[in-house]
């Protein structure tokens, strides 16, 4: 087992070392890095043409075919407020344990996989914003920055949508597809 | 023994096959009631039974034995003639059926027959067993001492029986031809032969698009033996309602009965079981609110027995389920009442709806809820449920009621789950599938008539289709999509779609190749945006969302039309699409003038001086009748003007008109016959008064469609 975390491990951590470390896969979105846990992925697709889908929350960057589905993909952009980039961006598919629901998030760029050790996880800073918490497990203190680590599901578009915090920006399309219902 | 064990095979056997007797000696049972002196809808019935017993005593089981023996025992008396079959002893037979299905379904789940005592059943075989008092007792005591000696053995053999458990659900195994299977077998073992061929050769191949054109083909053939597998006659669901209908109408005390039609009609397997329930409401619905009690039947004139008719046939690429019942109907007035009171609608608009749009009140959720309401409306127990399953599955449901005659509910599935005939269009630089089941017509209208095209009435804009006026519906706008300038490079195509009653023209940019879309599901979060049923992967690898058309029109909307006048101009329309022969002859130089063919009696030439004129108008005596002339082309004039004197031949067409007052005969004057042939009608639009516009033979042809009114009117004045 490869640790990145820099800190020496004691002999009661190696014993552990089993269940605590965790295989994150980096992805960028902007400036920012955030890990995903590898086994939650089940396929990275790269660079795809997204189909968008009018009336859509903001956060749906559209849907995508994959393996004789049709998968709608979260714009991460979109959800931590950033500007649309279609110059790059990679979609990566994700899936519960169950397989329940199968989803595509799409961000910048993937990058490469990292080991760590989840006791070194910081807890998300009480200064962050609701959408931030929502979003982010906490940070691994990396050698190049920080790596914010994601849940996935909560990115679940249902989730998402449960929420209700992602509603702002976008066509309001929400609000008009509630009131018809 | 009522340990969970391994369900063996042989026992899963016997418990298919004894379901599927069960299932057939319900169909002869509810017969029997109808048609009692029916010799061999008993052996059939007998045969059922006796089977189940035969088996039991082989597997062991002796609750299931015990039962079906008495039952078996019931039967044989019924057999031999010396019972008569009476409504007691259906019902008795019935409840045997319950019991026998109930032990059934246990040892499906568990594997055992729950025997904890030996008199679980006693209840059931006394009554069976009272029921054959009639038969002489010797014989009843005879078969008491061998039931006893038979179930103690079979009690031994059930220790020595082999292990059973938990099966699988029934529904969810399905019977396939053999052959069906050998085929899909054979195909997919071509289909392995055309990849391997695929992976060695190179998309620049000499023989690559002959393997594409393969993989096509078996492409296609698979497709279609996978679905024929698929298929179930609708006939497989039709057959538990004859017993339904049965209880219920003894619950509800009144008197009906069950005719179907159209089982052998195909239905995808998933399909079939998805219109299960809503189907089963229907019919329930049609038993217990629709059909009145025997008594109120007779005062309306009806017969005392109610009548529920199921029929299933296919139409237009979808397979429709009709439930129909001669019942009281739905009353308008109080469905209007109680959506007012519930506050569904408005008292306002409540009195502004029409007939049709008061009916599709009752699909509302929250309509049902009460009891309260089916007694007053007489229907609409949750049909806003029967609406959503329906609808789920890509159908439509329709009612039709009409007061004291009766109710017709109407399902409409497709054919196939996965695979329907769609229409892609573009709107927005973007593609959607409209399916074609809801595409009534496509108008083009060009980019120099775009302006003039649309009219309206305040904001809402419409469309002149033959003199009628068509909502537009602008998907770009609708959907908030950027607006892209090929609209203006080429005018608009608008779909007209008809969905839930309602009609209108949705406006796109472009047209592009119908397909046979393979719909794939979307996630809940886009599912919830309510426009789309879903999504497909177009020919050329990209995705197009597929238009929910009933959906688009709430959004933008559109409410339902009244169907019934719509139906009788929609025929008017297509009657005079049609193709119709014409007569074509030169009226005014150069022009192609015609009548339709049927109208034209005989064509005369007559010579000029045979004309006459009196008061103005031109006659001519034509077999002891006055014939008034009709000249548009001023020929007579030109004819009288070049002075060709006596010889000069007038070609006159005798054309007859059947008006007020009887037949009326007119003439034409015509510089010359051209031809006979079809043609086809142009739109409305472009005629001017009294005259069309047809194409005929591909050639622009004035048409008198009222030629004989005018002038036959005018003939009367002068008479």
């Amino acid at each position: 087992m490869n640790f990145v975390g820099q800190n020496a491990m004691s002999a009661v951590d190696e014993m552990q070392d089993e269940s605590d470390a965790v295989s994150l896969c980096s992805l960028f979105a902007g400036s920012e890095s955030f890990g995903i846990d590898t086994r939650k992925i089940r396929e990275v697709l790269g660079k795809r043409e997204l189909q968008k889908v009018p009336m859509a929350p903001a956060y749906i960057g559209g849907v995508v075919p994959y393996r004789g589905e049709v998968l709608t993909t979260v714009n991460f952009r979109a959800l931590l407020g950033m500007e649309e980039n279609t110059a790059a961006s990679c979609v990566l598919v994700l899936e519960d344990e169950g397989g329940a629901e199968r989803f595509g998030l799409m961000v910048d760029e993937v990058g490469g996989v990292v080991t760590v050790n989840t006791r070194m996880l910081e807890a998300n800073p009480c200064t962050l914003e609701s959408r931030g918490k929502w979003l982010f497990d906490g940070a691994y203190k990396m050698q190049t920055g920080l790596l914010v680590q994601l849940d996935p599901k909560r990115l679940r578009p249902s989730k998402l949508a449960e929420t209700g915090l992602f509603k702002r920006g976008g066509t309001g399309a929400m609000n008009a597809s509630t009131d018809s219902r | 023994m009522s340990d969970k064990r391994d369900v063996d095979d042989l026992t899963r056997e016997f418990i298919a096959e004894s379901q599927e007797g069960l299932d057939r000696m319900e169909r002869c049972l509810t017969e029997l009631e109808l048609r009692p002196d029916d010799g061999e809808l008993v052996g059939e019935i007998f045969r059922s039974v006796h089977t189940i017993k035969g088996t039991t005593g082989f597997l062991g089981f002796d609750r299931l034995e015990k039962l079906a023996h008495t039952g078996e025992h019931l039967l044989g008396s019924l057999r031999e003639g010396k019972l008569a079959v009476t409504s007691e002893l259906i019902s008795g037979l019935l409840s045997l059926l319950d019991g026998l299905r109930g032990i059934l379904a246990l040892i499906e789940q568990t594997g055992g027959e729950g025997t904890r005592s030996n008199d679980e059943d006693s209840e059931l075989i006394a009554e069976l067993t009272a029921l054959n008092g009639h038969a002489p007792l010797a014989v009843a005591e005879a078969q008491h001492g061998e039931e006893s000696g038979e179930a103690h053995e079979a009690s031994a053999a059930v220790t020595t029986s082999a292990s059973m458990a938990a099966m699988g659900n029934n529904d969810k195994t399905l019977r396939i031809d053999v052959d069906v299977l050998n085929r899909m077998m054979n195909l997919v073992g071509e289909l392995v032969l055309t990849r391997n061929q695929m992976l060695q050769s190179s998309m620049d191949a000499a023989n690559f698009p002959e393997l594409a054109r393969r993989l096509d083909s078996v492409t296609a053939d698979l497709r279609e033996t996978v679905m024929q597998a698929r298929m179930q006659p609708v006939g497989n669901l039709f057959g538990k309602f004859p017993r339904l209908v049965r209880d219920l109408a003894r619950t509800c005390k009144r008197e009906v009965r069950i005719e179907f039609s159209g089982q052998e009609t195909g239905l995808d397997k998933s399909l079939l079981e998805a219109i299960k329930d809503p189907l089963t409401h229907a019919v329930r619905n049609a038993v217990d609110h629709g059909i009145e009690e025997a008594h109120v039947r007779v005062l309306a004139g009806k017969p005392a027995e109610g009548c529920v008719r199921l029929r299933a046939f296919h139409q237009s690429g979808s397979v429709v389920i009709e439930v129909a019942d001669d019942g009281a109907g739905i009353g308008i007035e109080r469905v209007l009442a109680k959506a007012v009171e519930r506050n569904l609608v408005t008292a306002e608009q409540a009195a502004a709806m029409s007939e049709r749009e008061a009916l599709q009140l009752i699909f509302l959720p929250g309509f049902s809820t009460a009891a309260a309401v089916t007694n007053v409306s007489g229907r609409g127990v949750g049909m806003d449920v029967v609406r959503a399953n329906v609808e789920k599955v890509g159908g439509s449901v329709e009612i039709e009621s009409k007061m004291g005659m009766g109710t017709t509910l109407r399902l409409r599935v497709p054919l196939t789950l996965a695979i329907v005939p769609a229409l892609v269009v573009r709107s927005g630089g973007q593609s959607f599938a409209l399916p074609q089941t809801a595409l009534v017509e496509l108008v083009y209208v060009p980019k120099r008539d775009a302006q003039s095209a649309v009219e309206k009435i305040g904001a809402a804009e419409l469309y002149r289709l033959r003199e009628r006026l068509l909502p537009m519906v602008w998907l770009d706008r609708l959907l908030g999509l950027e607006t892209h300038c090929t609209e203006e490079a080429h005018g608009f195509y608008l779909a007209v779609l008809e969905a839930e009653g309602c009609r209108y023209g949705l406006v796109v940019d472009d047209l592009l190749a119908p397909e046979e879309i393979v719909v794939k599901p979307l996630s809940s979060v886009l599912r919830e945006i309510g426009l789309f049923s879903g999504a497909t992967v177009l020919g050329n690898g990209t995705l197009a969302l597929i238009l929910d058309i009933g959906a688009t029109a709430a959004r933008a909307g559109v409410k339902p039309t009244e169907q019934e006048t719509e139906v009788e101009l929609v025929e008017v329309k297509t009657e005079e699409a049609e193709d119709v022969s014409f007569m074509v002859f030169e009226e005014r130089v150069k022009e192609r003038t015609a009548v339709p063919l049927n109208v034209v009696e005989r064509i005369e030439s007559v010579p000029l001086t045979q004309i006459e004129y009196a008061g103005g108008r031109t006659l001519l005596q034509y077999r002891g009748e006055l014939l008034p002339l009709r000249d548009d082309g001023n020929l007579l004039e030109e004819m009288e003007g070049d002075g060709q004197g006596e010889e000069a031949l007038v070609t006159i067409l005798i054309c007859a008109h059947a008006g007020a007052g009887g037949q009326h005969r007119i003439g034409m004057v015509v510089r010359r016959v051209l031809d006979v042939s079809k043609g086809r009608m142009l739109d409305e639009s472009a005629s001017t008064e009294g005259m069309e516009l047809a194409l005929v033979k591909e050639k622009l042809t004035m048409v008198h469609q009222q030629f004989g009114m005018k002038a036959a009117a005018d003939w009367k004045e002068v008479a």
